[in-house]
């Protein structure tokens, strides 16, 4: 899988490669619109990470162009304008999604999988994780061929935990992903831990196997091995 | 109070005190005439009465004049007098006592002194001090209306340079990029106005437009290093060889990171709405909005235990901004959410355009002025900005729409409705 970044702010964009890098992607990067339009131009990518407000451009133009030569590269706006006008443009360009800064990673990581799901795969692509089978598309889950019923927000945080497998999410990135604005609630994160606790239960209780760790009271991570 | 009522007032008032005077000052002098005229007639028919008195050598009923106004009599002892005085008498054909002026006085003919009284008849300068009366009250009515209309008709004409521009102002917004013009008007004072009108205009639309830049600068500049250092800690915080120091410690600055974030994001929320920077505007069904706001947070009262009671009467309709109403709501739900026990209870009601949100709360009362304060925080906790209902009060004012709160029966009531129209 290939993604290209395009930012200007040459630390944020190094810390976005770096981890995509680390989660298996092939990953450039661009730190203006001139660039991004040129290698996109010469390139094919799978998906494309663009910040709008760039030094020589606005990122909106880059989208416009991109949908004409390959329409089927997903396309993410980050930005730090955190208003409506820019993320309605930006959907209505032709984007698949929309990410302000600030944003945690595992975030990040979460909408391009999901993102990658639907472009590559139609949505019908099966996650299988050890004992779990995960149909993505209709929102189900199998243990063996056992259907397993889950509420709309634990199967969110199961996928957001296996979209980010083997990582730390923290209780902020938790609540965030499930809540959004709300996730500011300082009540969140006791919500955060009894919907694990629920999801965790119904999880061992059919695998027999504990797949969550406590990653010193900060956090949580799915483990498999 | 209108241009025209004011200046109008201003005529009548000085018509009048004009009209007082004059007419005062006019109604003395013609006393003073009138007085002086029947003065004058009364002496030359002394003097006739005297003359012909002398003349006839007959006794005095030869000179009774028809008019019975001429009365003598014999005096016993000589004296000599002569007065003016004023009297009413009985008038027969008009019934009723008329004022009259008399002479009286002395006179001899051979031995014999004689009292003389001739009467004058006042009745005729009563009448002119009525006619005059009624004269400068009509004229007091003529003139005031001429200058009522004309004054009217002028003000039409003159201000109507003025009624344009104040129209214009009227309709002008700002943060809406329309390019105001004022068409000369001929009149040095209105161009000048208008000129002033203009360049502070441009001069505020410019300023508007720095800001508004400013901000979004602002935001652009301060997210993006924040978004660094979320980052990089995220990813510190996944290195397995961190000792639990180390990682408490990362722990704590990505926390304060993520709360200078958000700290940040609400100010610069908060800095948009004042700049009305929302313009867009739709009518909001409130109560519709509430309702699938309660079903998004369900889980959250849920696990809380928080009994949540609503009261729905009618929609209520308020024309703001589609965003901004989601805030509002958003944020004053969490409110009560936020500052809510274990069992609490909240209840909604939305009845005769009035939107009451209760909550259970730790606290009691609360004080008021301080709520809606920035960074007026109830409790320490380190999860709040303390600028919630700083944003909700703000969004308010936006859209005329006034938040209130109250305590009664162990529940804080936040209660949002329309301004009232002073």
């Amino acid at each position: 899988m290939k993604i290209l970044v395009i930012e200007d702010e040459t630390e944020l964009c190094e810390t976005i490669v770096s981890f995509l890098k680390e989660e298996g992607y092939r990953c450039e990067q661009a730190g203006t619109l001139g660039l991004g339009i040129e290698k996109v131009n010469l390139y094919e990518y799978d998906c494309i990470l663009v910040d709008i407000g760039l030094p020589d451009g606005n990122g909106l133009s880059l989208i416009k162009e991109l949908k004409k030569c390959h329409p089927e590269t997903g396309i993410i706006i980050i930005s730090a304008r955190n208003s409506l006008d820019d993320k309605v443009l930006g959907l209505d360009c032709g984007a698949d999604d929309y990410l302000s800064k600030p944003f945690h990673l595992s975030e990040l990581n979460s909408r391009i999988k999901s993102l990658l799901r639907r472009r590559k795969f139609e949505g019908k692509q099966e996650l299988v994780i050890d004992k779990i089978t995960i149909i993505p598309e209709n929102r189900q889950v199998f243990v063996g061929n056992e259907p397993l019923q889950l509420t709309r927000k634990e199967f969110d945080l199961l996928m957001f935990f296996v979209s980010n497998r083997g990582r730390v999410l923290t209780k902020e990135s938790i609540a965030e992903h499930l809540w959004g604005d709300f996730a500011d609630s300082s009540d969140s994160f006791d919500f955060v831990y009894s919907h694990i606790k629920n999801l965790r239960r119904k999880l061992s209780d059919k695998t027999g196997t504990d797949y969550f760790h406590n990653v010193y009271g900060s956090g949580y991570t799915l483990v498999t091995d | 109070m209108k241009l025209q009522d004011k200046i109008n007032i201003r005529f009548l008032k000085i018509t009048f005190l004009i009209f007082l005077f004059a007419g005062v000052l006019f109604y003395f002098a013609l006393d003073h005439v009138v007085d002086y005229n029947i003065k004058e007639m009364l002496d030359s028919r002394k003097a006739y009465t005297v003359l012909s008195f002398r003349q006839n050598s007959q006794s005095f009923d030869s000179i009774s004049s028809p008019d019975h106004s001429i009365f003598i009599k014999r005096l016993d002892n000589q004296r000599e007098y002569s007065f003016y005085s004023d009297t009413l008498v009985f008038d027969q054909e008009e019934k009723e006592l008329v004022p009259f002026r008399k002479v009286t006085f002395s006179l001899n003919k051979g031995n014999q002194s004689y009292e003389i009284i001739i009467l004058q008849s006042l009745l005729e300068s009563e009448d002119l001090q009525k006619v005059i009366f009624s004269f400068m009250a009509v004229l007091f009515v003529l003139i005031f209306s001429a200058l009522f209309f004309l004054n009217r008709w002028i003000s039409s004409r003159v201000w109507d340079p003025f009624f344009m521009s104040l129209s214009k102002l009227n309709s002008w917004k700002i943060g809406k990029n329309q390019d105001v013009r004022f068409e000369r008007t001929w009149v040095s004072e209105f161009d000048q106005l208008n000129g002033l009108l203009e360049n502070m205009m441009q001069k505020i639309q410019a300023d508007f437009v720095n800001l508004k830049e400013f901000t979004e600068n602002a935001s652009h500049e301060i997210q993006t290093p924040l978004a660094v250092i979320k980052s990089k800690l995220e990813m510190v915080l996944q290195d397995k060889t961190l000792t639990d120091i180390q990682h408490q410690r990362i722990r704590v600055a990505f926390e304060s990171a993520i709360r200078l974030s958000k700290l940040n994001e609400a100010l610069l929320l908060l800095s948009k709405i004042e700049n009305q920077q929302f313009l867009l505007k739709e009518e909001i069904d409130i109560c519709n909005l509430i309702k699938t706001k309660i079903d998004a947070l369900e889980e959250l009262f849920m696990l809380k235990h928080i009994e949540v009671s609503v009261d729905f009467r009618g929609p209520i309709l308020f024309s703001m901004n589609p965003i901004l109403s989601e805030i509002l709501i958003n944020n004053l739900l969490s409110n009560a959410l936020k500052h809510n026990f274990e069992n609490g209870r909240v209840r909604i009601s939305c009845d005769n355009q009035v939107i009451t949100i209760s909550n259970t709360g730790k606290q009691s009362q609360i004080d008021a002025s301080k709520l809606f304060l920035r960074f007026s925080k109830q409790t320490t906790s380190g999860e709040s900005t303390g600028l919630g209902l700083a944003i909700a009060n703000e969004i308010c004012k936006t859209y005329d729409l006034e938040l209130k709160y109250s305590y009664s029966h162990e529940l804080h009531n936040l209660i949002l409705g329309k301004k009232m129209k002073a």
